[in-house]
């Protein structure tokens, strides 16, 4: 492909996502201001003047009309500046860097999961289309599907974690391994560190939410890929593969798997942005302090800033994702690639 | 061939039906007041269970509160949202799905770009967003589950709609002198009608899991409310002590979900069945 | 058998081959042989089983069906009983296939380059040659930059171009023999030609055996040595091409020839065969001869019994009478559409061009130009034939006229009078023309029963149940359809039914213009001749004109006085129908003319000697 075009169409596709977060944070500034209650009313002590409580209000801005104060939290925020939370007092870009890493392991970690062995079983069922195999495979898959993440987090728990002890499932990591903080990734820390038995650890840890997290993606990355298996195989130009002498095993991998892995990579897509949603409770049931916990606190407490710039962060993440699905299509399709 | 999906549709359907009988029937069916706190009996084993009696067939809860009569009250914002959520977002999801894809061009591209951007929430944390801006309460849970999940609606609705305007029916349709309304009621509706009844009850296992997802975080109905995610969040406060405060809601959570699906999956093939036979038929 | 007693021993020979889906019959005791270095044809329409007999060589037979009794032979070998991995071997080396769409049948993903890599490591050849070899096998097929080709894309080649590509896959192993299903059934005509003289040439150079599955008469009789004639999964008439083409014995193959449109001589009324062609499940009911149901020949003897293949003059058919020709019925009164009907102009077309638009958000580029200042005007009750190749822009003009697309530039006049967009011109427009879309099925909703289908038009109109039901069965029994067919939908009715309905439709409300896009492209040659005279009967029921899109001059022909030829969205020859097919003017019409294999199969047939000099 040519370097200048991928370059304009990258650049393209950052003003699309940069158009789109401020469409997005223009829609989550509107709805939190439809707040029935005083996101301030725990700050202003209850012997407070009306003067005074005023003075507080207006040191926020929520004195001003929506739209000022929308521009002048957009005027911060291209700065870099989310504001500061109203409960943790610290900056929200401090918070949300601090709380992210974990976030994105637990997510990728349970994606990867997800697809690989969604993958393989897809495969392997497809494999066994018409044995009992396959009727096992699909019936397991569909109970799988049928059990939102966060129930599968606390069955995990109860099983695993209460009723067999098997595996931790409180925090990221055992409180007595300290390590200390370089990218934020837990995983790459303890080896930066040279910490293999804090790495044992902390993967320990993570088993049981990210399989929580993986469960279903799973189920249908398995139930997608089988079905595309089907439907390419009814191709043409796989029975004239057929017809040439190529070998069963040569048709599935040089074939239709590239084919039929079209799907599957729209679905992974459009997962994508309920895995990062599915992090929000597994964190909650494992005590992980990511995004997802501090999203909890935020709004127990009605900390406006700190929702709103938890939000956008979500948001960039999942149309970050949706560009590199797209750009996966490019490698698996040629057509597009030609364009 | 009208077996086909015939054991699935029955068996998701008697099961929703149970719950909903459940639902409509709580006050007579219920033992206790779900909301009566026994504070004499907090915690105590479901009846099979040695230390068990029969006056909480399920035991109860860390407040002494009856796990099945929570249960069965439980089952009454279940069936409400399960029920008005998927009419909610089949209504505004697909009468934009049809009016973008029939119209097409901007119409199209202008809808679609905002279910687009509306897609970039992952759907928690959207929920939670509206909820937080919204006031607790069974009304609000279900405009904020109607406003995340319409999207899933129009996306699959408009590609079931761009599939079926590429046939000639449509244009037929026009050339004799059929008015806008007429073809998108008369030609389109029916096209995708089987999708959607498909999606219709996939939708009420999502209702009951946000639901249960937003009670978990604690921003859902009123608290005197029981509901089963309440109960799985206030039983994962006690789960060393009383698991079963959380295993029952849970199960009933799935028991749902499986059961809206079951019937989802068996609508699904006995259409497409409807829709093979069709096409087999003589050439 | 004669063809036996030659010094040539047969290399495919089945004999007495049934195949069985459960209790049916699928194909039911077939022979036919086919010698080193000849190209035997299997002529059949659709649903006659002729592709069967390709999977039954492949064994890719689908699930539930299987060869229950006779014998099929390649060289020496029991195809029928030999191990499945031995006959697996044969495929790709020994006997390889040209598939039916050359488009579909290359990994979209892979370059043509890869295809060829993948069979040369298949076939044993060492990776520092496969290039070359896959340069020369390219150049072979005369494709002219293989190089380049050989990066490619199959989505970025033409229809034409993946079937040369396709052709040197097949040969490249050199096999004895080659199995081409349908090869151009998805080409333009002219790329037909190229095809079927490129497989002819490549036929001789090797010396394989060809089996040539096709539905076209006329393609068979200028390549095949010997024909074989399939109705309904038996083979009904063979023997060699020449015999069975200037004497044909079976009632079907004479049917066959005389439901043919032809593209030069004398206008005959076409002969239909009633009915169609039986589905599967039809088969039990079928329990003697399984074309009686349609034969005007047939008895009760014919019914009751299978018949044999029987030894006629020169050749073999299976039918109990030896003057089957003599009984073909041929239709009454039908009767071209005369010249000179200029009653006065009904529709103008004033320089209209068409550009569609690839639009993204803020900019419009300017995509394909479908139509170039066409200038075109259709008389009261006169029948004008559109023909082109496919991206001529025919079919744009067409839903141009309908009002389906808007003209980019120019204007449409009706009665004389311009017609714009508000919703009375549109009613004006809809009360006058009509269109008739190319596939039944897909114009037809799947959900609605004929009585609302063919009264579609009146639905506006509140009419009542009672009324509007006689208006459907009027408009069934001109369209020649039963009324008890009121009732069903779509999916009951066959292809040639469905097309019907479509146009019963279309003349709900008395149009003075139709537009028949394509309608009989999607038909078998016996229905499309019924198709054909329910249009010249229309016009004198009717007195309408007709605007036929089509892509087959012969059909035009039939049809239509005038003619318009079209390419790349313009018009390039526009005259009295017998003129320019006589004589025509523009290098691209003479091209099209020519491309067609001729009706007569002792005339030659230009793309064939073509590649006769090259080589």
């Amino acid at each position: 492909m040519d370097a200048g075009k991928f370059l304009a169409g990258a650049g393209l596709r950052i003003a699309t996502i940069a158009g789109q977060l401020l469409v997005v944070s223009i829609v989550i500034f509107v709805v939190l201001r439809l707040i029935p209650t005083d996101p301030l009313a725990m700050m202003i002590p209850a012997n407070a003047t009306r003067d005074e409580a005023e003075s507080i209000r207006a040191a926020f801005g929520f004195n001003r009309p929506i739209y000022e104060q929308y521009l002048m939290w957009l005027g911060h925020a291209l700065q870099g500046d989310l504001g500061n939370g109203i409960q943790a007092r610290e900056p929200v870009t401090r918070l949300i860097k601090t709380a992210l890493p974990l976030t994105l392991e637990l997510a990728f970690l349970g994606l990867l999961t997800g697809v690989v062995l969604g993958a393989l079983l897809g495969i392997l069922t497809f494999r066994a289309r018409g044995t009992r195999l396959e009727r096992v495979g699909e019936a397991v898959a569909s109970l799988a599907q049928s059990i939102p993440e966060f129930l599968w987090g606390i069955a995990f728990v109860l099983i695993f974690g209460l009723a067999l002890s098997l595996l931790p499932f409180i925090g990221p990591m055992n409180s007595a391994y300290i390590v200390p903080r370089q990218t934020g990734f837990l995983i790459i820390d303890t080896l930066l560190a040279g910490r293999l038995d804090a790495f044992a650890d902390h993967l320990k840890h993570m088993i049981m939410p990210v399989a929580a997290l993986a469960m279903m993606k799973i189920a249908m990355v398995m139930r997608v890929l089988r079905s595309s298996l089907v439907e390419v195989y009814l191709d043409e130009y796989v029975n004239a593969a057929r017809l040439r002498g190529v070998s069963e095993t040569a048709i599935l991998f040089r074939h239709a798997l590239r084919n039929a892995a079209i799907p599957t990579v729209t679905l992974i897509g459009v997962q994508a942005a309920q895995t990062f949603g599915g992090t929000l409770l597994i964190e909650a049931i494992y005590s992980l302090p990511g995004l997802g916990n501090l999203m909890i606190v935020a709004i127990r407490t009605n900390d406006l800033p700190l929702i709103q710039g938890i939000c956008l962060t979500y948001c960039a993440i999942v149309l970050l994702v949706n560009s590199l699905v797209d750009l996966s299509y490019f490698w698996l399709n040629p057509r597009l690639r030609r364009q | 061939m009208s077996s086909r999906g015939q054991a699935r549709i029955l068996i998701g359907g008697g099961i929703l039906a149970f719950i909903v009988c459940v639902a409509v029937l709580a006050p007579w069916l219920a033992p206790h007041n779900p909301n009566d706190q026994d504070l004499l009996q907090m915690l105590a084993p479901p009846a099979w269970s040695p230390d068990g009696d029969w006056s909480h067939p399920l035991g109860t809860d860390n407040l002494g509160r009856d796990v099945l009569s929570r249960l069965i009250y439980g089952a009454r914002v279940a069936a409400i949202v399960g029920t008005i959520v998927p009419i909610g977002t089949c209504l505004l999801g697909s009468s934009i799905a049809i009016v973008a894809g029939y119209y097409g061009g901007y119409v199209d591209k202008t809808l679609s770009r905002i279910v687009d951007i509306w897609m970039s929430f992952p759907a928690v944390v959207l929920s939670l967003v509206l909820m937080v801006g919204l006031s607790p309460g069974l009304r609000s849970v279900i405009l904020a589950t109607v406003l995340v999940d319409w999207t899933r609606f129009c996306r699959i609705t408009r590609g079931a709609i761009l599939g079926l305007m590429k046939l000639e029916y449509i244009s037929a349709a026009r050339i004799t002198g059929a008015s806008h309304v007429s073809i998108m009621l008369r030609d389109l509706v029916p096209g995708v009608l089987p999708l959607i009844i498909t999606l219709l009850c996939v939708e009420i296992g999502v209702a009951v899991v946000v639901e249960s997802i937003l009670s978990f975080v604690g921003v859902s109905v009123e608290p005197h409310i029981p509901t089963w995610g309440v109960m799985i969040a206030d039983g994962l406060a006690s789960v060393f002590q009383a698991p079963w405060c959380l295993v029952f809601p849970m199960l009933a959570v799935i028991l749902t979900v499986m059961a809206a699906n079951m019937m989802g999956d068996g609508l699904r093939i006995r259409f497409d069945a409807r829709i093979v036979d069709r096409t087999r038929a003589p050439a | 058998m004669t063809d036996e007693a030659g010094d040539r021993i047969p290399l495919l020979r089945a004999a007495g081959l049934t195949v069985r889906m459960g209790d049916i019959e699928v194909l039911r005791d077939i022979d036919f042989s086919l010698r080193r270095g000849d190209i035997l044809g299997i002529i059949g329409e659709s649903g006659a089983g002729k592709s069967m007999i390709g999977r039954v060589i492949a064994d890719q037979l689908p699930d539930g069906f299987s060869v229950t009794s006779g014998m099929l032979r390649f060289g020496a070998l029991d195809l029928i009983g030999m191990p499945p991995k031995d006959h697996r071997r044969l495929l790709g080396r020994e006997i390889a296939f040209i598939p039916q769409e050359p488009m579909m049948a290359l990994n979209p993903s892979m370059t043509i380059g890869s295809h060829f890599e993948e069979h040369l490591a298949h076939l044993g050849h060492t990776p520092s040659t496969m290039r070359r070899k896959t340069i020369e096998a390219l150049s072979d097929v005369r494709i002219a930059a293989p190089e380049h080709v050989y990066d490619q894309y199959p989505f970025q080649l033409s229809g034409g171009m993946c079937q040369r590509v396709l052709i040197a896959l097949a040969f490249i192993s050199n096999p004895d023999l080659v199995i081409a299903d349908e090869p151009t059934a998805s080409l333009d005509v002219t790329s037909q030609g190229h095809i079927i003289g490129l497989l002819r040439r490549m036929q001789q150079k090797h010396g394989t055996a060809v089996l040539f599955i096709t539905h076209q008469l006329a393609l068979a009789g200028q390549i095949c040595t010997e024909v074989a004639v399939l109705y309904a999964g038996e083979v009904v008439e063979r023997g060699a091409t020449k015999a069975v083409f200037t004497a044909p014995q079976h009632p079907y193959t004479i049917a066959l020839k005389a439901a043919a449109p032809l593209l030069d001589g004398e206008w005959t009324p076409l002969a239909s065969l009633r009915g169609h062609m039986p589905g599967l499940k039809e088969y039990r009911t079928l329990d003697g001869c399984r074309f009686a149901p349609r034969c005007a020949t047939a008895s009760d003897a014919c019914r009751q019994a299978t018949v044999p293949l029987r030894q006629k003059s020169d050749h073999l058919a299976r039918c109990l009478y030896d003057d089957a020709e003599a009984r073909v019925e041929f239709p009454e009164g039908a009767a071209r559409a005369s010249l000179g009907q200029s009653k006065g102009e009904l529709l103008r077309l004033d320089s209209v061009s068409k550009t569609f638009f690839r639009s993204g958000w803020f900019s419009r580029k300017p995509g394909v130009n479908a139509l170039r200042n066409v200038s075109l005007e259709i008389a009261a009750g006169e029948f004008v034939g559109i023909v082109g190749e496919s991206g001529s822009g025919k079919s744009t003009l067409g839903r141009l006229a309908m009002g389906l697309e808007d003209a980019t530039n120019g204007t449409i006049l009706l009665d004389g009078k311009p017609l714009g967009r508000s919703e009375d011109e549109w009613e004006r427009r809809i009360a006058a023309i009509q269109l008739v879309f190319q596939d039944p099925r897909a114009a037809l909703n799947p959900r609605r029963r004929v009585v609302d289908l063919a009264t579609q038009a009146i639905q506006p109109r509140m009419m009542r149940a009672d009324a509007r039901r006689a208006r459907a069965e009027t408009l069934l029994r001109s369209t020649g359809l039963p009324t008890d067919m009121l009732d069903k939908v779509s999916a009951e009715m066959s292809g040639g039914q469905r097309q019907r309905v479509s146009i019963a439709r279309a003349l709900c409300n008395a149009p003075r213009l139709l537009i028949a896009d394509e309608v009989t492209s999607g038909l078998d040659v016996s229905v499309q001749a019924q198709i054909l005279n329910l249009l010249l009967n229309i016009r004198k029921e009717y007195g309408i004109a007709l605007m036929m899109i089509s892509h087959d001059l012969a059909v035009v022909r039939y049809l239509c006085s005038r003619v318009v030829v079209m390419w790349k969205g313009e018009i390039v020859e526009t005259g009295l129908t017998e003129e320019v097919f006589r004589n025509p003017q523009h290098r691209y019409t003479r091209e099209l003319i020519s491309a067609i294999p001729p009706d007569d199969m002792n005339q030659p047939w230009l793309p064939l000697l073509e590649f006769a000099k090259a080589s």
